[in-house]
């Protein structure tokens, strides 16, 4: 995380705090969810910190063990989620905030439910001719 | 080539040598001139002509209380200037580096706070001095081309100076390669033009209070 | 050769990763391309969609050091299987093949991918006296890169050397050693500079090629954007020392220990443009200013050639106090002969005839 304290704290904060709420006003809208990459910000520890305080938390908390855990806090405002992916080493590498009903990684997609789908048919008909058998 | 490595490499190298050539050939050149014979005989011996020498430079900083009403505004402002310009180049972390990197010798700095105040206060005297020189008619006639090139010549490293501490308009390597450019300009055209008052301002006061000394008059 | 139909999505989920993980790795690489986040979906699904891309790498003048860093960079196991996807059809230090039978590979490779190959190449190409300096199975590097690059999608100048012309091309440049764009017109290429570059610079590339069919955002030297767009002093963590005048004067001391600014150690970061500042070495371990040693500009051109690494930016090459004392000599000898001069032209000065 890189260390830049060139900028006041609370400006960003106060900053980044509008930028999600025009986000939900989007969302509200038109259905359109959206996200803010924070590792792409100039964003010391300390205000990470401050804006992790300020969105507080609410009461969802979802972990992802997918190449890594990932973590997905819904704060104290409903929609807008703290997500914070790591790799298997355990280094985080992206953290965003999103403005969704729900992320979307964590839905499950089409493609893996046919597969699990195909698989579990394939478990019942293995079952059916072992009981035959 | 790159703009900078020609500005930190051959340009750097052309221009010190082209200023110390000149530097010596011009004091050579004037120390060497004819003087008018002194016939009288000293009056003091040539410890109290040396010491007037040293006291006439340092009386002469200041202009004499007759004259200080005519000349007041030019001088002040122009000692902010000099004295601004002083600071900046002495007392500013990056010059005290290239000095060091020259002579080895390094000496504290001041916090970049007061260089930037000081560089603001140098360049704002140096084009009030300007417009002086534009708007008296008698500064306005006796100008000439030596003075308003020595003028910009001063004018570019300074602004490209603040440009480049404040890492602004441009990008770093360009502001850096402008910046030693323009003082690698202002080295070349030093020893010939009126800037080489950096060395005769005090070789001329030291001179003529020695020869005053010699005469027994005030120094 | 032969070419595989499944697509990134079927392999990666006959390996048991989900489209979860999938979307996961296009998050982490939207993010190091500097894309906007709501980019990843569209990442996501265009990786799944896609066909193997085929690579043919060609080394030139150069050490190794480049394909090492690649090599040595562990990627967490999703990376890795995504960029075995990627298939390295040629490449002369990792295949198993050699002599004829490499030769072999790599026109068949060609020959499968018409127009559609990535030509990736590290090492400089030397020119002079026709190209004899490298050659590669007796054939000079500049007629394979002049033919290879002609059946290309793009190429990829891999490293500072294959980029600018790098450590080779330093003075006096004895085999005429130049960047792949001086050789090559006509043909996108993507400038990977760094000596060697940061591994994950090579994986964003790849990654947004395959997702977007075309190259990421280049600047004028065609580095790209995402990576390149800053240098190493506007993202480097000492920058605060900088901005408050705290310098390390010498290696080890006080302030060098205190983790200072390395500016008048020879620190060239305000002139780099790299991202070793921000992704950093061995994922994410350090980079040579958080280890203590002031950047070297190794992704910018003709960086052998800046001088001492050790003069700090405000100074460069000194004329050595011979040379000044010649020039002085010359200075004493021209001003006492003009002097002179004057002297004999003017007999008694005026004010003294009375």
């Amino acid at each position: 995380m890189r260390d830049f304290n060139f900028l006041a704290d609370d400006i960003l904060v106060d900053a980044l705090l509008a930028e999600i709420a025009g986000l939900l006003q989007i969302f509200l809208d038109d259905g359109v969810s959206g996200s803010i990459d924070l590792l792409g910000l100039p964003l010391s520890a300390s205000c990470l910190a401050a804006l992790e305080q300020q969105l507080g938390k609410g009461e969802i908390t979802a972990v992802l063990t997918a190449a890594g855990t990932s973590e997905f806090r819904e704060t104290s405002f409903p929609g807008v989620w703290w997500s914070s992916h790591a790799d298997e080493t355990g280094r985080i590498v992206a953290m965003l905030i999103e403005v969704a009903a729900v992320p979307e990684i964590l839905l499950a997609a089409q493609e893996d439910m046919r597969r699990g789908h195909k698989r579990l048919l394939e478990a019942t008909l293995v079952n059916k001719y072992r009981k035959r058998a | 080539m790159t703009l900078l490595a020609f500005a930190r490499g051959p340009a750097l190298q052309a221009a010190t040598l082209i200023m110390i050539a000149g530097m010596f050939w011009r004091l050579a050149g004037i120390l060497l001139l004819r003087r008018r014979p002194a016939h009288a005989a000293a009056r003091h011996s040539l410890l109290v002509r040396l010491s007037g020498g040293a006291r006439t430079i340092i009386t002469r900083t200041i202009p004499r209380r007759n004259f200080w009403p005519r000349v007041a505004t030019g001088v002040s402002m122009s000692y902010v200037m000099h004295i601004g310009l002083f600071v900046i180049l002495f007392a500013g972390a990056p010059h005290i580096l290239v000095f060091h990197q020259i002579t080895g010798l390094s000496w504290p700095n001041l916090p970049k706070g007061v260089i930037v105040i000081a560089s603001a206060l140098t360049l704002a005297a140096l084009v009030a001095l300007l417009v002086r020189r534009l708007n008296n008619p008698v500064l306005r006639l006796l100008s000439n081309v030596d003075d308003y090139l020595s003028w910009l010549l001063v004018f570019l490293p300074i602004t490209t100076g603040i440009l480049l501490s404040g890492e602004t308009v441009a990008g770093y390597g360009t502001l850096l390669a402008l910046h030693i450019l323009s003082v690698e300009v202002l080295m070349i055209w030093l020893p010939f033009g009126k800037l080489m008052h950096v060395a005769l301002v005090f070789a001329g006061r030291g001179v003529i209070g020695f020869n005053f000394a010699r005469k027994g008059a005030a120094t | 050769m032969t070419q595989y139909a499944e697509t990134l999505g079927e392999m990666l989920a006959r390996r048991g990763f989900g489209r979860r993980s999938l979307l996961k790795f296009a998050i982490v690489m939207t993010s190091s391309l500097a894309l906007p986040p709501g980019m990843a979906p569209v990442m996501a699904a265009n990786l799944a969609k896609a066909k193997r891309q085929s690579v043919i790498w060609l080394s030139f003048q150069k050490c190794t050091g480049c394909l090492e860093t690649l090599l040595r960079s562990s990627a967490p196991t999703i990376d890795a299987l995504i960029f075995d996807f990627i298939s390295l059809d040629y490449q002369e230090s990792l295949m198993a093949s050699a002599g004829t039978a490499a030769e072999l590979t790599l026109r068949q490779a060609v020959a499968a991918n018409p127009g559609e190959y990535l030509l990736a190449i590290d090492g400089s190409v030397p020119l002079k006296d026709g190209g004899v300096y490298s050659l590669t199975g007796g054939r000079s590097n500049v007629s394979m890169l002049e033919e290879f690059a002609s059946g290309a999608k793009a190429i990829l100048a891999i490293g500072t050397c294959a980029a600018y012309g790098g450590i080779p091309k330093a003075h006096p440049n004895p085999t005429g050693a130049a960047g792949v764009e001086d050789v090559i017109s006509g043909k996108p290429i993507v400038n990977i500079p760094g000596c060697p570059p940061v591994p994950e610079v090579l994986s964003g590339v790849l990654v947004y090629f395959v997702s977007f069919g075309r190259l990421p955002d280049l600047d004028d030297r065609k580095r790209p954007l995402a990576y390149f767009g800053t240098t190493i002093h506007d993202q480097c963590y000492r920058r605060p020392f900088y901005d408050q005048g705290k310098f390390a004067k010498s290696f080890d001391d006080e302030g060098a220990r205190q983790g200072w600014c390395l500016f008048e150690l020879g620190c060239k970061g305000p002139t780099t443009h790299n991202a070793c500042a921000s992704l950093k070495w061995n994922n994410g371990t350090s980079f040579p200013i958080e280890s203590g040693h002031g950047c070297i500009g190794c992704s910018e051109p003709d960086f052998w050639d800046q001088g001492s690494f050790y003069t700090s930016l405000a100074g460069g090459s000194a004329t050595g106090w011979r040379n000044a004392g010649i020039a002085a000599a010359i200075g004493l000898a021209g001003g006492a002969a003009a002097a002179l001069s004057a002297r004999s032209k003017s007999s008694v000065p005026p004010e003294e005839k009375i």
